[in-house]
């Protein structure tokens, strides 16, 4: 059964990040913390709380699935948005890396 | 080159440090992210998938090696060592950090650049054809008028708050290299029975969800008025364009809706009550203006023609880049040339801090000083002497530049897809580069000839789908990426909107899909001589579909 997750962009980097189970937005999407339907109460409060820190921003409600004990996004768009771009750059054929939080980037709710 | 006057030096480095204020009110916490977001986004900054992205104004897609300097110094110190040149003859950064932006404004300032109205509702960035002022079949250089329309749309207050963006693009050349009749104004250069050069009007054109192609609103405005009926029709534009629905917002919506005629009757009444006033553009002001775009001072050329066919056979690659990526100039012994960014499996548009410094350098060794970036993603030289080809190919070379590829098959035109947009619904970037890897072979491209591939990853069609001779729009389709063929499409003055062809293909078949179209027009045409859109108009859309499809 699908699960939900929380995430949105740090405010500073713009790095994509995902609430996770201590409370803290976090760079890794397997950190996250999973949503059950009955959770929409704690979800939603977790979603008010941080609009109202203004640190992370673009906040989005994305559906997961757990596949062999990986959280996995429903959306290609989510699964891109966690990985970084997966098209290799010009010339050194290395591919795109995300966007990392900076020293100042490091939010919790 | 034009250069900043006191006003325009004023008026960015005023922007520049009111939005530095606005940033640090939004980090301090004093600004919540609804206050800050559409005042980040009429200084050009977005925030896509992955990172913040920022689009700085190239105006008229004209740099000097100073200015490209700067970008390629941008993208070294606050990026990631690469700037993206868009169809919009811009550039953006992917990658920057907010709090850096401030600092990035004050170093475009510091040339002469800002990343004002690159986003909202208003008069963006005017684009032009990249050979103006260099094209041998250039009946007036239009970027004088380009300039003259940055001075009047930059914070016009009437206009930064339109239904919905107005782009304008404009051309002084009677073959259609800016796409101007996919442009919400059209701008296209005419001579009345007179002798008199003035302007063909052409409004109401635009691509996304609902492509138009523009309609003729006016056939000679005089140069004089051009502002006064420009403002005109923006009027009409502000006042009747929908505001309820942003999907119908456009003024191609308008034109579409009203009917050309309404349309031309409310700008004709409104030019008749503005025409003559201050938008009347006198005649010292205009020669102000062109003598900054005076042509430079052309050294004589004793070398004023090219053996082609004897350069290939001595060196295919030099031979290969002569054809495609040179363009007549109008002063003898000179050539402009392109300089491709649609290296085989690179990201189309994409150039890295050297590329950006090494070309900068061949301009201004070689170039007068000038470069151009192209609406088809590319960077031009404008003014080379031919004496210089083998020079600036060399140092191409060197830096990896020197596909010669213009206009063929691999010279692709790619939007960012969701591989970085936030609006994308299927990635673009790498369909370009399996296709380009899959036509790599010189031989091959040369065998096609003149076929131009054009890739969205929506609908919103910043990729130019619409207009490819051959389109790919991916969509979105039950979690998936799918994509659409549309074939027809037709950017020049010859403008035509490609149709879907049939059901969509998966991604890994999409370079497939392009092969057999290319086959069945090779098989099918008429000689070298008849291009893909050329056969494609004249054996129709059956025969293609069926070739693809295997059913009529």
């Amino acid at each position: 059964m699908s699960k939900e997750i929380l995430t949105g962009n740090e405010l500073t980097s713009g790095a994509a990040v995902y609430l996770s189970a201590s409370g803290e937005w976090v760079e890794p999407l397997q950190s996250a913390r999973l949503f059950s339907k009955e959770e929409v109460a704690e979800r939603d409060a977790a979603l008010a709380a941080t609009k109202a820190g203004g640190r992370v921003i673009s906040l989005e409600i994305e559906e997961v699935d757990e596949v062999d004990g990986q959280i996995v996004p429903k959306r290609l768009r989510e699964r891109i948005r966690a990985a970084g771009p997966t098209a290799p750059l010009t010339l050194n054929g290395q591919a795109y890396d995300r966007q990392h939080l900076g020293e100042d980037g490091h939010v919790s709710i | 080159m034009y250069r900043y006057d006191e006003f325009d030096a004023a008026f960015v480095a005023g922007r520049t440090a009111q939005f530095a204020d606005q940033v640090k009110r939004r980090l301090s916490g004093e600004l919540t992210e609804d206050q800050f977001r559409p005042l980040r986004l009429m200084n050009g900054l977005y925030l896509q998938l992955h990172a913040y992205m920022l689009r700085v104004a190239v105006p008229y897609g004209t740099l000097s090696s100073r200015q490209m300097r700067k970008l390629a110094h941008i993208a070294r110190v606050y990026d990631r060592g690469y700037g993206h040149f868009t169809t919009r003859q811009n550039i953006q950064y992917n990658w920057p950090k907010l709090k850096d932006i401030p600092v990035i404004l004050d170093e475009l300032a510091s040339v002469e650049m800002h990343a004002i109205q690159t986003s909202g509702n208003c008069i963006r960035n005017v684009t032009t054809d990249q050979f103006a002022g260099a094209a041998a079949d250039e009946i007036i250089d239009p970027r004088p008028v380009a300039e003259i329309l940055r001075q009047w749309s930059s914070l016009h207050p009437e206009f930064s708050y339109l239904p919905r963006k107005f782009k304008i693009a404009i051309t002084g050349a009677p073959h259609d290299r800016a796409a101007i009749r996919f442009h919400d104004i059209g701008l296209q250069a005419a001579v009345n029975a007179a002798g008199d050069v003035g302007w063909e009007v052409w409004v109401g054109g635009g691509l996304g969800r609902t492509p138009m192609i523009a309609k003729l609103i006016n056939s000679f405005v005089p140069n004089e008025h051009l502002l006064a009926y420009l403002e005109s029709i923006m009027r009409v534009y502000n006042r009747y364009g929908r505001r309820d629905n942003k999907y119908k917002a456009r003024i191609k919506i308008l034109v579409h809706e009203e009917g050309l005629e309404t349309i031309k009757g409310q700008v004709e009444a409104e030019f008749a009550e503005v025409r003559g006033g201050v938008l009347t553009l006198p005649s010292e002001e205009v020669d102000r203006i062109s003598a900054y775009f005076a042509l430079p001072d052309f050294a004589p050329q004793s070398l004023t023609k090219i053996d082609v066919a004897y350069e290939s056979i001595v060196d295919a690659a030099y031979g290969r880049w002569l054809d495609n990526n040179i363009n007549a100039h109008a002063q003898p012994g000179y050539a402009s040339v392109t300089v491709s960014l649609k290296p085989v499996g690179g990201a189309p548009g994409d150039a890295t801090d050297t590329q950006m410094e090494v070309v900068a350098d061949l301009a201004e060794k070689y170039s007068h000083d000038e470069l151009r970036v192209t609406h088809e993603q590319n960077l031009v030289l404008p003014h080379v002497a031919l004496a210089d080809l083998r020079a600036v190919f060399d140092a191409l070379v060197a830096a990896e530049l020197a596909e010669g590829n213009n206009n063929l098959i691999t010279d692709m035109i790619c939007c960012p897809g969701l591989d970085f947009c936030a609006l994308a619904n299927a990635r673009s970037i790498p369909i370009a580069q399996e296709i380009s890897k899959k036509f790599a072979e010189p031989a091959r491209q040369k065998e096609i000839g003149e076929l131009k591939i054009k890739i969205s990853g929506c609908i919103n069609a910043c990729g130019h789908h619409h207009v490819g001779h051959i389109g790919i729009l991916g969509v979105e389709k039950k979690g998936g990426e799918l994509y659409q063929i549309t074939l027809g499409g037709d950017a020049t003055e010859h403008a035509s909107v490609g149709k879907i062809i049939g059901p969509g293909f998966e991604a890994e078949n999409v370079p497939g899909a392009i092969e057999k179209l290319v086959d069945f027009y090779i098989a099918q045409r008429q000689g070298t001589e008849e291009t893909f859109i050329q056969a494609y108009r004249r054996l129709g859309e059956a025969p293609f579909k069926e070739a693809l499809y295997g059913t009529a």
